[in-house]
């Protein structure tokens, strides 16, 4: 089967995905779903196996040193030109804004975190912004909203993108949850160590979700996935989390291992 | 003002379990976030007049010496007295001094933040002076014997009913849960304080350093009365409130009234300039003015220097989910939110108020919102790195980080252990998510879920899809 991308690219468009460690452990489908929707479109997708994680918790809780090896890796393992794409605002903005922060003292190594920071994208923003995509051609079908990642809305400045998308699957009906933008708790390490106020925010988070009638909450960062998805089948509501890169394949809820 | 900011954790659990509080602070903090907006909105210079205010202010900090020493000079040669203090202690004793010099009994005070951080009116008292407050949310918290817990709205924190219980006690009003009442009862009591009182205490919003002038920006009409009544009046005010030009003073007045309430303009705008001329219908026949470094020039010197362009809108209390979670107590000093979360530390020293950086999902909406565009979550970031560089970190966070970036050095190893994280996630869940973990992790799972490891990582998979061995 072959589809169009809306643009007319003159051959397979090489991509490195740059999966994150949490998809890895936690959602592997997530991660298939990415490769099939890259692939979908033109693109070859490779994956460098020596990559972990790009640092962010650490840099997060300020323990930079540690992040900053972990950075030097995640430059080491995507050394080719083209574009990495990642389905995770939140990592890639790390790479994009945290990376100079990094190595503000380097000036080498600044200006290859700089570098690779121009070629990370998160899906849905490469999707519409590079490949021109109109139509993900996804089979999804259900009643959607949709969770703005801080980092994916405010780090990357991503917020019509996946609308776009979302609005574009015959068999999505898209609802819009009040405070959309409004952080989910997650916080990474924050979740840990304020558990309680996580949780406050994530129960004002499920309640505007619960509000729209969705069956599905779809986001551009598992993290805020996990975290929604777990409170939510914690007290077992009516509603599923799911990464925006499954809804955008298609694949039909309840397959794969994705939260 | 008593500092208790390494409390965060406890004191925000105790906020969150107060029922009164939480729905207080989801009324106002919707209120003000809804406003803000709006009138953000209905401003299409709004941008454009951001953008020229942290100009301005970085200018100011960039030669804050030559601006201040210009607001001096023009403001003693109309009169005002100006005084520098450079820590709590110092400005105590000249607000003590002020008071004994002037003879002062009673003093009415219109809302100042600055002057929470170095416990002003505890030394007034110990002059013997009798202080009221005048603002209406400051008389409240005043007679509660509390502090504020927001910077527009001291006593967000405060229902009605327990407003009435009070005034009750306290003015021996009857009991009321009318509003209109209760203001009635605060404004008869207030009346009589303004006709007798010796000196008026104000802050400062903005002191122009072309004029000498004092700006403030208030919605009841304390600051009004109690900078013109009153024999002296009393400012006091943060060295960082220096502006250039009273031409400047219409750029901030765009902002301050529409990020903090949504407001167009406060009702009352007071430009105090001077003491009173001959010919003046009134004013004071006393100006001092007590400008507090306390730790201000210490900010100046290093990376944090643009937290100082804060205009103290709140625009970044409100907006932020944990200040609308917790309150502004939970953050155990005189700033609250994320401006507090990054101002405190700096003020009274990291040590002091660690715990504060960490209460922030770094989500980034204070950023959206701040009028001078100050970076609060890269502040947020900055001061959790120094944290760890001045030893303030658990030694089990760091053995935690350390031992997290030694997996990730190597993806074979982060391979294995998932492999068998996967095997023992599938044994103990039979595939479900996981309800409980061990601290570190265990206030996750207090609430919420997590899902097993997967059985075959991503990884793994690619490699037996492409057939890569190893």
């Amino acid at each position: 089967m072959t589809y169009t991308t809306g643009m007319d690219p003159k051959g397979p468009i090489p991509v490195s995905l740059f999966f994150t460690c949490l998809a890895d452990a936690f959602a592997p489908g997530v991660c298939d779903a990415t490769v099939e929707v890259l692939e979908r479109f033109g693109a070859t997708v490779r994956v460098p196996l020596s990559q972990t994680c790009c640092g962010q918790p650490a840099f997060n809780s300020g323990n930079r040193k540690e992040a900053r090896a972990m950075a030097r890796k995640f430059l080491l393992s995507f050394p080719d030109e083209g574009p990495i794409v990642t389905p995770s605002g939140s990592c890639a903005a790390m790479v994009k804004h945290g990376y100079p922060v990094l190595f503000r003292d380097e000036p080498r190594m600044l200006a290859r975190a700089r570098a690779v920071g121009d070629r990370i994208y998160e899906l849905s923003q490469f999707l519409v912004d590079v490949l021109g995509v109109t139509d993900p051609k996804s089979d999804f079908s259900g009643k959607v909203t949709y969770h703005d990642s801080c980092h994916l809305r405010r780090g990357l400045g991503v917020v019509s993108a996946p609308r776009k998308l979302l609005g574009a699957i015959p068999g999505v009906e898209f609802v819009e949850m009040e405070e959309s933008d409004r952080c989910c708790g997650f916080g990474g390490v924050f979740s840990l160590k304020y558990p309680q106020i996580s949780c406050k925010m994530t129960e004002r988070k499920v309640e505007r979700i619960l509000a729209t009638g969705a069956s599905y909450v779809t986001s551009g960062d598992l993290g805020c996935l996990l975290n929604i998805g777990g409170l939510i089948t914690r007290i077992g509501y009516p509603v599923k989390a799911i990464h925006l890169a499954e809804v955008l394949a298609g694949k039909s809820p309840g397959r794969g291992d994705a939260g | 003002m008593e500092l208790n900011a390494n409390a965060f954790g406890r004191n925000a659990k105790k906020a969150l379990l107060d029922k009164a509080l939480q729905e207080a602070l989801g009324r106002t903090t919707g209120r003000f976030v809804a406003h803000r907006d709006a009138a953000a909105a209905a401003f299409p210079e709004f941008e454009a007049t951001r953008e020229r205010a942290s100009r301005i202010k970085r200018d100011v900090l960039d030669h804050l010496d030559t601006y201040l020493a210009r607001f001096i000079e023009e403001a003693e040669q109309r009169g005002a007295i100006v005084h520098v203090a450079r820590d709590a202690a110092q400005a105590r004793e000249i607000a003590a001094r002020i008071a004994r010099d002037e003879g002062i009994t009673l003093a009415v005070k219109s809302k100042s933040m600055a002057s929470e951080e170095v416990s002003f009116n505890e030394a007034l008292q110990e002059a013997g002076v009798t202080v009221v407050e005048s603002d209406l949310g400051e008389f409240i918290i005043q007679l509660a014997g509390e502090a504020p817990s927001h910077i527009i709205a001291p006593a967000v924190h405060k229902t009605r009913e327990e407003i009435s219980r009070l005034f009750e006690r306290h003015l021996g009003e009857p009991r009321t849960d009318s509003i209109p009442e209760l203001v009635g009862m605060a404004r008869r009591h207030l009346r009589e304080k303004f006709l007798s009182a010796g000196m008026g205490v104000s802050g400062g919003n903005f002191l122009v350093a072309d004029t000498g002038s004092v700006v403030l920006v208030t919605n009841e009409g304390n600051g009004r009365m109690g900078t013109v009544l009153p024999r002296v009046h009393l400012a006091v005010v943060g060295i960082e409130k220096v502006i250039p030009r009273m031409a400047d003073v219409p750029t901030f007045l765009r902002l301050l009234p529409r990020s903090a309430s949504g407001q167009t303009i406060s009702s009352y705008v007071s430009i105090v300039t001077g003491t009173k001329r001959a010919g003046d219908a009134e004013g004071p026949e006393r100006v001092h003015i007590l400008l507090l470094d306390c730790g201000r020039s210490a900010i100046l010197e290093g990376k944090y220097r643009e937290i100082l362009k804060c205009i103290r809108c709140a625009a970044c209390l409100n907006v932020c989910p944990v200040y609308q979670s917790v309150g502004g107590h939970a953050y155990g000093w005189v700033y609250s939110g994320p401006i507090g979360a990054v101002l405190t530390p700096l003020l009274v020293g990291l040590p002091e108020a660690a715990a504060l950086p960490d209460a922030s999902t770094l989500c980034g909406a204070c950023a959206d919102v701040c009028p001078v565009k100050i970076p609060l979550p890269d502040f947020l970031l900055e001061l959790r790195s120094d944290a760890r560089e001045q030893g303030l970190k658990t030694p089990g966070e760091i053995a935690a980080m350390k031992g997290y970036a030694g997996v990730m050095k190597r993806a074979g190893l982060l391979e294995a252990l998932e492999r068998i994280a996967g095997v023992m996630g599938q044994i103990f869940t039979k595939g479900k998510g996981i309800t409980w973990l061990p601290y570190p992790f265990s206030g996750w799972t207090e609430g919420r879920d997590i899902p097993a490891p997967a059985a075959q990582p991503f990884r793994k998979r690619w490699k037996i899809r492409r057939g890569v061995t190893r």
